[in-house]
């Protein structure tokens, strides 16, 4: 028996060891399973789940006669899903055999595809494809596994550029928009966003939810099973105060202007509602949606964001005198009757101030001092009643003060007058009152805020906050959102005073320099104005209100042409057709109503009335072609058509717009017809709620009926 | 505590075969879950489900024998031992590229793992021989040409990660039985500098455009024989020596035997590094790369470890259900059901289960060392030290590996890891270890 000679410090250090690595390895047991535990658990969920997102319909902008001014219209997305064969040699063969369909570079398919296999992600390979691509894409499906094409609902402007600053246009976020929206969920870094306008505004409520298919795949990114599919809710949409037909007035009448830059804004004297808003240069959104992330910036450089009219500055010229004209009547310093002669010029001791008309309009009254904007008559009648009274008058009626409409960056034009002089530690001197008092020197307006005076002397009194927002519908119906008529402040002139002006206003158009915006039927009351600027020729302004004969003035514009030389000339026809086509309904009958030419954009015009439209616009979820590389897995949890079978589905609402066009859209001008509006176009008035019904894209089940149905033109009557 | 046990008169330790049993049963859960989508699941179930009465009976046979037994037959455990390790050389399978295998008509048996056994039976005895001689570097180096043939045994296989796990116990039990630290020191030193040669080599292999640095050409030239072999041999020795010469110019008291031994450590370890890579088949090549790089998973570094540390952390406190661990279950862990198993019992069982198995493991080892101390001769003692310190490598490498500690290293986790060899071995070790304890007595 061999003597027991242990060392147990031996032992003892080794079992020392293992308790201390033990403790070390409880600690840090407890700090990934017990406190980092969620993010850990946020990073699992991640490695399991991949969705492929959809985005919603984006919310309708819709004018107030139900035209669509941004709606959403089906674009196809091609996306690829690594299956079994995950070999860099495979993503080549396919890049080659997409590059032509797709008319991209081979090289960048390529490396796209490549990524997705490396990582073994779903990738987005293409988007926007055009209508021939995705024949020639579904064709290769049934060779090449992993692709697949999805359909997806995409921001299009059918009337392309018009009423660009309002409605803004959308791109691909920034960070900044990253870390405004992301957080809030249902963004990806490709969600576009709108930049600017209402897009930009209403973002939120316009973006509606996004659907997506959550898959569970496993480590080598094959389908295990779909968690959930998960139906888009398309956004609201919003209805604006904007009529089609007088924004289209608007927009031609800027395009075909000596200079073609300028603004029209065009007023509901009622409730300030905005029903045209138009200024040039503008933009086309639709340019925007197809960029991608690289040519997005370069893009958006060129835009013209400038907005014309309410970013604009202008001296009024002789649309001020209107207020001149207030303000004299108000002091009483002058009778209307009285009479001031015009040799041409206007003798002010110091230096002779010239009239326009340098032959000299001879013995004025009141009417025909403002029938011909005679500058003589205003030195006089500026003179006595003094400075101070017009500036008064000038900051009642909006000068110097944003109109508040909800744009951004307004300008705020420039009060001038005694009393910002004084303000200033300056003088005043005689000149400053004759040049006050014909709307030149220091004086700054905005079209908008011009547009806002004229409503103000049509309502006699009321200067409106502009709004141009009617109201925003969920797609359930719900109203979320509706803007009432804003009161910013009042005129407070006698009546005897209203109807001077707006006798000399009428006598502008009748005999004065108003004459080009006389309209046959209608009273309509102007005035023209001729902003000198040192920069070139001078700015041509028209503001005029018209209304039936013993009605209430149903519409007020202000139109700026940039250069325009001669207010009644450049500014003043477009007026007549903007006030036209906004009283299109009262006039009477054989007044030949669309004067304006309609352009190629009527055709969308008669989509929101019928419900042809609707699958157009529908993504039906069903319908999703969506088959993921034959996995064992995969082929018993969807229940998907067969690679050939999507091909013809998506192919129906493409024809939508094509062919059944000819049917609503054609009576327009049809003499038989002699309703100036089509009857789809005009029922949003009558009856909201059924077009609203109509034209809501969000029933599957109405799609999916329709697409069974197939023939679209039984709808069509 | 000690005191306590010594008393008690029962003929088993029955913490040992509980705790051993409620490892093996939530191993068992886990290695279900985790192989309950894999294709050939079937097969890994009945295999796990055979293993587990083998290893009952391997564990009864043990306990009842006489653990003396083996030292009075050591040289025929030595013997079979290497005969299993030479005989799966010629007539074993290959499995991933190494040939450690014995098919038998229902299932495979890795002989690794129970000469693994034999080894640590061989160790004892030499080891309980030498007696206090052990205290000379001989006694070390016999203990180490002992355990030599092993090692090259399961290189040529190559098993890589058995001699991971088997050096240190050998190491251990040398330590243990009372051998000079610093002799421990020197086999580790050459044993590091033999390992880290081949290990380079494989390296630079690997990253070919590091070859282009010349300094590293050089060192990759080194690889074969040549002139760069004898510029590297005299580098080591001048070094070596200037290195002993600076020493003596700063009166330091540091012999120069340290120096020619550190010399000699380099220059052999170089040596036989350059003999094993020679000696290497172009699959243990390949196998060693595996091996040092499971990184060359083409989603990069790291993934297989991030996935298991995601997998135990989603598990949070209460885990995520048995059968209902999305990480394991998807195939995001990779090798979830052998090394891996940790990552799966954290994710599906929680902290709970990870701290549970952990207290079941340090509860084994604390028995395994009472065990130790109770032993009735020294041979028992060592073959309980080398039973322990084989367990507490395998706990070490596995947590380790898993919480970060630890290179990444193909280690199962003997109780929790799918593997019927390894089953049977760890519960043969067990029974032995009962053994010693029931024979704690000297019955004179």
């Amino acid at each position: 028996m061999r003597a027991v000679t242990p060392v147990p410090e031996r032992l003892e250090i080794l079992w020392t060891l293992a308790w201390a690595a033990g403790l070390l390895f409880l600690l840090r047991l407890t700090g990934i399973q017990v406190l980092q535990s969620s993010h850990y658990r946020e990073l699992a969920e991640k490695n399991r789940t991949q969705v492929i997102a959809q985005s919603a319909p984006r919310g309708r902008i819709i004018s107030s006669d139900g035209e669509l001014i941004a709606a959403s219209k089906p674009s196809f997305t091609l996306v690829y899903f690594p299956g079994a064969e995950v070999q860099a040699s495979y993503a080549d063969r396919l890049a080659e055999a997409l590059a032509g369909p797709l008319g991209t570079k081979q090289e960048d398919l390529r490396s796209s595809l490549r990524r997705a296999v490396t990582r073994e992600t779903p990738a987005r390979i293409a988007e926007n494809l055009s209508v021939s691509a995705m024949f020639a894409i579904s064709g290769l499906k049934n060779i090449y596994s992993g692709i697949d094409v999805i359909t997806e609902a995409r921001r299009h402007y059918p009337f392309g550029a018009y009423l660009s600053h309002l409605v803004g246009y959308m791109g691909k976020m920034d960070s900044r928009e990253w870390a405004r929206y992301g957080a809030s969920g249902g963004y990806g870094f490709d969600s576009r966003v709108g930049k600017t306008g209402l897009e930009r505004m209403y973002e939120k409520e316009l973006r509606g939810k996004p659907g997506g298919i959550f898959m569970e795949v496993d480590s080598r990114g094959r389908l295990s099973r779909i968690l959930e599919s998960r139906k888009w809710v398309p956004g609201a949409d919003i209805r604006l105060t904007v009529d089609s037909k007088v924004q289209t007035a608007a927009e031609e009448g800027l395009r075909s202007s000596p200079s073609g830059r300028g603004a029209v804004v065009a007023l509901d004297p009622r409730n300030g509602a905005v029903l045209a808003f138009a200024s040039s240069p503008g933009y086309d959104p639709n340019a925007f949606v197809s960029y991608s992330d690289e040519e997005f910036p370069r893009q958006a450089e060129k835009i013209p964001e400038f907005n014309v009219a309410v970013q604009g500055t202008y001296p009024p010229g002789s649309i001020f005198k209107i207020i001149s004209a207030a303000a004299l009547l108000e002091s009483g310093k002058m009778t209307p009757s009285e009479k001031v002669f015009c040799p041409g010029y206007y003798d002010a001791g110091s230096r002779v101030f010239k009239c326009w008309e340098r032959k000299g309009h001879g013995r004025m009254d009141f009417l025909d001092g403002l029938a011909h904007s005679c500058d003589v008559y205003y030195y006089t009648a500026g003179l006595r009643a003094g400075p101070l009274a017009i500036e008064r008058k000038a900051r009642e009626f909006g000068i110097g003060r944003p109109t508040g409409i909800r744009l951004p960056d307004e300008k705020a034009g420039n009060l001038f007058g005694p009393t910002r002089r004084a303000t200033r530690k300056s003088y005043w001197f005689v000149g400053d009152t004759l040049n006050l008092s014909i709307g030149q020197g220091e004086t700054l307006v905005t079209p908008a805020q011009m547009a806002v005076m004229m409503a103000a002397v049509a309502s006699r009194g009321s200067l409106w906050k502009p709004h141009y927002l009617d109201r925003m519908v969920s797609h359930d119906g719900r109203v979320l959102l509706s803007r009432s008529p804003e009161l910013r402040g009042e005129v407070r002139l006698a009546g005897s005073t209203w109807d001077l002006i707006w006798e000399a206003l009428r006598k502008t158009v009748e005999e004065g320099t108003g004459r080009p915006a006389r309209i046959n039927g209608a009273e309509v009351y102007g005035k023209t104005g001729t902003a000198q600027t040192p920069h070139g020729k001078d700015h041509a302004w028209f503001v005029a209100f018209a209304r039936m004969p013993g009605a209430e003035p149903e519409v007020a514009v202000a139109v700026l042409v940039e250069h325009g030389e001669h207010g009644s000339s450049a500014a003043g026809p477009i007026a007549r057709k903007v006030m036209e086509a906004a009283m299109r309904e009262t006039l009477p009958r054989k007044a030949p109503a669309p004067a304006v030419p309609v352009p190629a954009p009527a055709i969308p015009f008669s989509a929101p009335a019928t419900p042809l439209s609707a699958p157009a616009l529908t993504v039906p979820a069903p319908a999703i072609p969506f088959s993921v590389p034959a996995t064992p897995l995969s082929a018993p949890a969807l229940t998907v058509p067969s690679p050939a079978a999507p091909v013809p589905a998506p192919a129906i609402p493409f024809s939508v717009p094509a062919a059944p066009l000819s049917a609503p859209a054609l009576p327009v001008p049809s003499p038989a017809a002699p309703v100036p509006a089509p009857a789809g176009a005009a029922a949003p008035q009558d009856a909201p709620a059924e077009v609203r019904a109509a034209a809501q894209p969000a029933g599957p089940e109405e799609a999916a009926a329709y697409e069974a149905g197939g023939e679209p033109a039984g709808e069509a009557e | 505590m000690l005191s306590k046990v010594s008393l008690k008169k029962g003929r088993m330790d029955w913490v040992i075969p509980a705790s051993a049993a409620a490892l093996l049963f939530i191993g068992t859960l886990a290695v279900f879950s985790s192989v309950g989508v894999l294709p050939n699941y079937e097969r890994i179930i009945r295999t796990h489900l055979i293993a587990m009465p083998i290893a009952l009976i391997f564990f009864s046979v043990a306990w009842s024998l006489n653990y003396q037994v083996y030292q009075d037959q050591w040289k025929f455990v030595y013997g079979l031992s290497l005969a299993v390790l030479a005989g799966v050389l010629l007539f074993g399978v290959a499995d991933k590229g190494a040939k450690s295998w014995y098919r038998l008509p229902f299932f495979s048996v890795q002989p690794s793992e129970l000469a693994r056994i034999g080894l640590i039976v061989a160790l004892a005895n030499y080891l309980d021989r030498r007696g206090g001689r052990i205290r000379e570097f001989g006694g070390s180096l016999g203990a180490m040409l002992i355990a030599l043939p092993f090692f090259l045994l399961l290189m040529k296989q190559p098993d890589f990660s058995a001699i991971l796990t088997t050096f240190p116990v050998v190491l251990a039990m040398i330590f243990c039985a009372g051998g000079g630290v610093s002799h421990i020191a020197i086999i580790l030193g050459y044993a590091a500098v033999s390992a880290l040669f081949p290990i380079l080599w494989t390296l630079l292999s690997l990253n070919p455009e590091l070859v282009r640095n010349p300094l590293l050409d050089f060192f990759h030239g080194l690889s074969s024989f040549g002139w760069d072999t004898l510029i590297f041999v005299a580098g080591v020795a001048v070094l070596a020596w200037a290195a002993w010469f600076l020493s003596v110019k700063l009166y330091s008291n540091i012999s120069g035997v340290f120096f020619t031994g550190a010399a000699l450590v380099i220059i052999l370890g170089f040596f036989s590094g350059m003999m094993v890579k020679n000696q290497m088949k172009e699959y243990q090549q390949k196998r060693l790369e595996v091996f040092l790089s499971p990184e060359s998973d083409p989603r990069g570094a790291g993934y297989n470890v991030i996935q298991a540390r995601i997998a135990m952390g989603s598990g949070g406190v209460l885990g995520k259900g048995v059968f209902s661990g999305t990480q394991s279950r998807l195939g995001f862990v990779p090798e979830r059901h052998t090394d891996f198993i940790l990552a799966v019992i954290g994710e599906e069982m929680g902290f709970i289960g990870t701290g549970f198995v952990m207290t079941l493991y340090l509860m084994l080892l604390y028995r395994l060392r009472c065990v130790a101390q109770l032993a009735r001769d020294r041979f028992g003692y060592l073959l309980c030290c080398g039973i322990f310190s084989l367990y507490l490598v395998y706990f070490l490498i596995n947590f380790g590996m898993l919480l970060g500690f630890a290179p990444v290293a193909g280690v199962p986790l003997p109780l929790l890891s799918y593997g019927g060899s390894n089953m049977v071995a760890t519960f043969f070790a067990l029974g032995v270890a009962e053994s010693v304890y029931s024979r704690r007595y000297a019955f004179v």
